[in-house]
C-alpha cells in the first residue's frame, strides 16, 4: 500500500504539465480559472490542439490512434489539464461515441469517424433523452423504420448538449416494438445535415444556451450508420455508461474550483469567518475523500486485483460536490452575486459589474449546475442502481 | 499508487478473522459487557496471537509492523465488534515510550510484546475537553525523581492496566505548547488511585487519581509524542470504524432482505433503498479516508495532523450516519439490548468521542486549511 506515484508516473506529470503550459492558450485558462462563457470556437481550439498531439482521445488504445495510457497516467492527464485550467473536453466524441465504433462498429465505421473525432475536426451530440423519456430512458420513441439501404427517422430527442455546434449526433432509436422495451432499440449515427433534422435551443436558468431540442421529420440514415446490430443498441449504450469511469467523480475540476473558492472567499472577507470557514472545511474534507475514492478504483484497475465498483458512487458524490462548491462561491459573493448582467459573464466585458468582475458569474454558475445531480442518470437513479449491488436484490 | 494488500497483509487480516470467527461470538461479547466491561482476559488472547508486539520494535521482541498492518487488524476487531483497548496499549503505547530511557524502554517494551504487561495514555482531564495542551496534572522533581498530582478520567481498561503514560505539566499553564512531560505511573504507586467504571460501548474505563505520586519521566517536551500517539489512535480507529460500519451494513442488508412487511420484504422499499445507498457511500468515504489516515501518519507533523484531522471528521460523520440510519432501518428491534444492531451503534458513537469529535476536527481542518487543496496539498 503507497500513496506515492513512482518515479516514471511523477516524469509521465511532468511532462504533461510542460506540455499543458505551453500548449494551453492563456485567453482560453484565464476563461476557465474565472468561469466565463467559452465559445464554441475556444472549446474546438482546445480539441484541435490536443488532437494534433493525438490526446484528444487521450484514453483510447493505440490500435486506435490514442497514446495507450494506463488508468494512473489518464487521471495524471485529467489533473494536470483542470489544474491548468483547460476546458473540459466535450466528452460526445472522443469519449462517448468513440469507444462504442471501436468496440462495435465496423472497420468502415472506425476509418469513417475516428480520425475526425481525434483530431477534433468533427463535433458530435448525443441523442438519448426524449421528452417522454428522461430516467425511463428505455421508453424512447423516436422511430427509424429500415426501408431498403436506409432508416426512415421520425421523432424527437430533447438535452442534446451543445447539439447547436453538432454536426453528427448518435442515437438511440426506436426499431422493434417486440418484447421488453430496450430489446428494440438500435445505436445509429446520423449526420446533422441531413434534410430534415431540425435543432430548437434551449435557453435555460442562467440565460445561457448549452442544449437543445432535436427533431427528426423523415430522415433518411444510410443502413451502414448503424452500429452494431439492430436491436442490440441498449447494450452498447451500457457499455458505453460502463466506460465512463472515474472521470465521472470529476474530482480534479473540483480541486481547481475550491481554490478558486479559498480566493473568492478571501477576496470577499468571509475566509476568516469561522461560520463560513468551516463550510469551505467540510467541503475540502470530502473533496479529499471522493478523491482517495477514486485513487483507489485506479489502483483497483491499474492491478488487476480487486474490481470496486463505485461508478454510482462517483457520479452521486462527485455532483453534489460540484454544487456545493458553487453554491458557496454564490453566498461567498453574497449580494454581489444579484446583479445580472449577462454580458458580464464573457470575457472582455468593459461595462459596469454592479459589485466585482469575480461575482458576476457565481449565480449563473450555481444555477447551471442544478444539471449535475439531473443529467448522466438522475442521482435518484444512481441510489437504485447502488442499492441494487449492495442489497443483491 | 497502490492501495493493494500484500499477501503477509492478507494473512494477518485472516488470522484475526480466524480468531474473531472462533473465539468472540457476540454472546461472549455480551457476557463481558453486561459483568463489566473487564478486557483482559480478551487483551491476552489477542496477545497469544502475537498482535500485541505489531508496534513494538523487532530489537524488543515486537513485530516492528507499520501503520498499514495496523489498520488490517483495527479494521477486523471493529467487524468483530471485540472490547479490547487494542489500539491504545499495543499501538500508541509503544509510541509513547519512543523516546524513553533505553533502560525503560527495555524494561517494558518486550512486556507490552508479550502481553503481559497492559501500559495505556491517561491523559483526559476534565476541562480539556480534546485538546492535548490543556493539561493541569502537576510533575515535580525532588531529589533526582519525579512526582505527579492531579486527576485523569476515561482511561482506557484503566483498572487493569498495569501502568499509565501520563501526560503532566513541568512547567507553565493548561495551554501552553511547552511545558507538558510524559510520565510513566506504575499500578500501585503510592498515592495512585483508580476507579473503574462500565462504558457505553461494552468496555471498560477508569478515573486515575495520583496524589505526589512517583513517576518516571519519558520525555521532557512530550507533547509532540502524545500527539504523534494519539494520531496513530486516530489512524487505528479509523479502521476499526470501517470494520465496525462494514459489519453494521451487512447486518442491515440481511434484515431488509429478511424481514417482510405489507408481503413483501423491506428491501423492496425505495425509502429505504436510497438510504441503504447513502449508508454505501458513507461507508466507502470512511473507508478511503482511513487508508489515507494509514498512509499519511509518517509524514512530518503538520502535514500528518491535518491528514489525521481530515481523516476522523470524515469518519464522525460517517459513523454517526451508519450507526443512527443502520439502527432506523432495523425498526423496534434495533434499539434493543438483545440484538446486536445497537451494540455496532453504541460503538460507533464512543468512537466519534474519542480523540477529538466531529466538531473539533472541524476547527482542527478549519484552522489548517492551506489554498490548495486535495490529496496531494
Amino acid at each position: 500500500m503507497d500513496l506515492t506515484f513512482t518515479r516514471e508516473e511523477q516524469a509521465f506529470r511532468e511532462k504533461i504539465r510542460a506540455w499543458v503550459g505551453q500548449n494551453l492558450p492563456t485567453d482560453i485558462s484565464h476563461k476557465v480559472h474565472n468561469a466565463l462563457d467559452l465559445t464554441a470556437q475556444d472549446m474546438q481550439r482546445w480539441a484541435r490542439i490536443l488532437g494534433k498531439e493525438g490526446w484528444h482521445g487521450y484514453a483510447w488504445p493505440k490500435q486506435f490512434g490514442g497514446p495507450g495510457w494506463g488508468a494512473v497516467q489518464r487521471h495524471l492527464f485529467e489533473e494536470e489539464c483542470a489544474l491548468a485550467g483547460a476546458p473540459r473536453i466535450v466528452p460526445f466524441g472522443p469519449v462517448m461515441v468513440a469507444p462504442v465504433i471501436m468496440a462495435f462498429g465496423t472497420p468502415e465505421q472506425q476509418r469513417r469517424h475516428l480520425p475526425g473525432i481525434m483530431s477534433g475536426d468533427v463535433w458530435w451530440s448525443q441523442g438519448y433523452s426524449e421528452p417522454g423519456s428522461g430516467s425511463d430512458l428505455a421508453s424512447l420513441k423516436c422511430k427509424a423504420e429500415r426501408r431498403g439501404d436506409y432508416y426512415l427517422v421520425n421523432g424527437q430527442k430533447t438535452w442534446t448538449t451543445l447539439a447547436q455546434y453538432g454536426e453528427w449526433i448518435f442515437c438511440l432509436v426506436r426499431t422493434s416494438n417486440e418484447g421488453k422495451p430496450q430489446t428494440g432499440i438500435s445505436f445509429l449515427l446520423i449526420d446533422m445535415k441531413s434534410p430534415g433534422v431540425k435543432v430548437r435551443p434551449i435557453v435555460m436558468l442562467d440565460g445561457g444556451v448549452e442544449v437543445n431540442e432535436v427533431w427528426f421529420d423523415n430522415v433518411e440514415v444510410p443502413a451502414d450508420n448503424l452500429v452494431g446490430e439492430e436491436n442490440k443498441g441498449w447494450t452498447y449504450a451500457k457499455y458505453l455508461l460502463a466506460h465512463e469511469r472515474t472521470g465521472i467523480g470529476d474530482v480534479n475540476r473540483a480541486k481547481r474550483e475550491l481554490e478558486r473558492l479559498k480566493r473568492i472567499a478571501k477576496l470577499e472577507g468571509v475566509y476568516d469567518e469561522p461560520r463560513f470557514r468551516d463550510q469551505i472545511a467540510l467541503l475540502e474534507v470530502d473533496v479529499v475523500a471522493l478523491e482517495m475514492l477514486i485513487l483507489r478504483v485506479i489502483s483497483a484497475e491499474k492491478s488487476g486485483k480487486q474490481s470496486l465498483d463505485v461508478a454510482g458512487l462517483l457520479k452521486i458524490r462527485g455532483s453534489e460536490i460540484q454544487q456545493r462548491y458553487t453554491e458557496l462561491m454564490m453566498l461567498a459573493g453574497g449580494p454581489f452575486c444579484v446583479p445580472f448582467i449577462r454580458e458580464a459573464m464573457a470575457a472582455g466585458w468593459q461595462g459596469d459589474f454592479f459589485g466585482a468582475a469575480h461575482c458576476a458569474p457565481l449565480a449563473g454558475t450555481y444555477f447551471n449546475y442544478r444539471k449535475t445531480t439531473i443529467y448522466g442518470g438522475s442521482n435518484e437513479v444512481q441510489r437504485n442502481i447502488v442499492a441494487q449491488t449492495v442489497l443483491g436484490s | 499508487m497502490d492501495f493493494d494488500f500484500s499477501d503477509d497483509q492478507n494473512s494477518l487480516r485472516d488470522a484475526v478473522a480466524r480468531w474473531v470467527e472462533k473465539g468472540f461470538s457476540f454472546e461472549r461479547r455480551h457476557a463481558i459487557a453486561k459483568a463489566g466491561g473487564a478486557a483482559r482476559a480478551v487483551y491476552n488472547e489477542l496477545a497469544e496471537l502475537g498482535l500485541t508486539g505489531l508496534a513494538v520494535p523487532t530489537a524488543h521482541g515486537g513485530m516492528g509492523f507499520g501503520a498499514v498492518e495496523a489498520m488490517v487488524v483495527c479494521e477486523e476487531l471493529g467487524r468483530g465488534l471485540v472490547n479490547a483497548p487494542y489500539a491504545q496499549a499495543a499501538l500508541m503505547a509503544p509510541l509513547l515510550l519512543a523516546a524513553a530511557p533505553a533502560t525503560v524502554q527495555a524494561e517494558w517494551l518486550p512486556k507490552i510484546a508479550a502481553g503481559s504487561a497492559l501500559i495505556v495514555l491517561a491523559h483526559q482531564e476534565r476541562a480539556a475537553r480534546y485538546r492535548l495542551d490543556q493539561v493541569q496534572t502537576r510533575a515535580v522533581q525532588a531529589g533526582g525523581s519525579w512526582s505527579l498530582s492531579g486527576a485523569k478520567s476515561v482511561v482506557p481498561a484503566g483498572d487493569e492496566a498495569d501502568a499509565w503514560v501520563v501526560p503532566a505539566r513541568t512547567a507553565g499553564a493548561a495551554g501552553d505548547a511547552t511545558g507538558v512531560g510524559l510520565f510513566l505511573v506504575v499500578k500501585g504507586a503510592a498515592g495512585a488511585t483508580v476507579r473503574g467504571f462500565p462504558t457505553q460501548d461494552g468496555a471498560r474505563a477508569a478515573q486515575l487519581t495520583l496524589a505526589s505520586s512517583p513517576a518516571t519521566l519519558l520525555a521532557v517536551q512530550g507533547l509532540p509524542l502524545l500527539e504523534h500517539a494519539v494520531d496513530a489512535g486516530i489512524a487505528a480507529l479509523c479502521a476499526e470504524g470501517v470494520g465496525v460500519m462494514d459489519k453494521l451494513l451487512a447486518i442491515t442488508v440481511e434484515y431488509m432482505n429478511t424481514r417482510k412487511q405489507f408481503g413483501v420484504p423491506i428491501a423492496s422499499f425505495q425509502a429505504l433503498r436510497h438510504r441503504i445507498a447513502d449508508v454505501k457511500m458513507q461507508l466507502e468515504l470512511a473507508r478511503s479516508m482511513s487508508y489515507f489516515a494509514s498512509l499519511k501518519l509518517g509524514e512530518p507533523a503538520a502535514q500528518r495532523r491535518r491528514a489525521l484531522a481530515q481523516a476522523k471528521l470524515q469518519l464522525g460523520q460517517s459513523m454517526r450516519f451508519v450507526g443512527q440510519q443502520c439502527i432506523q432501518m432495523h425498526g423496534g428491534i434495533g434499539v434493543t439490548d438483545e440484538y446486536v444492531a445497537s451494540h455496532y451503534f453504541k460503538r460507533l458513537t464512543v468512537m466519534e468521542m474519542t480523540f477529538g469529535d466531529t466538531l473539533h476536527q472541524l476547527g482542527e481542518v478549519s484552522s489548517r486549511m492551506l489554498d490548495t487543496a486535495g490529496v496531494f496539498a
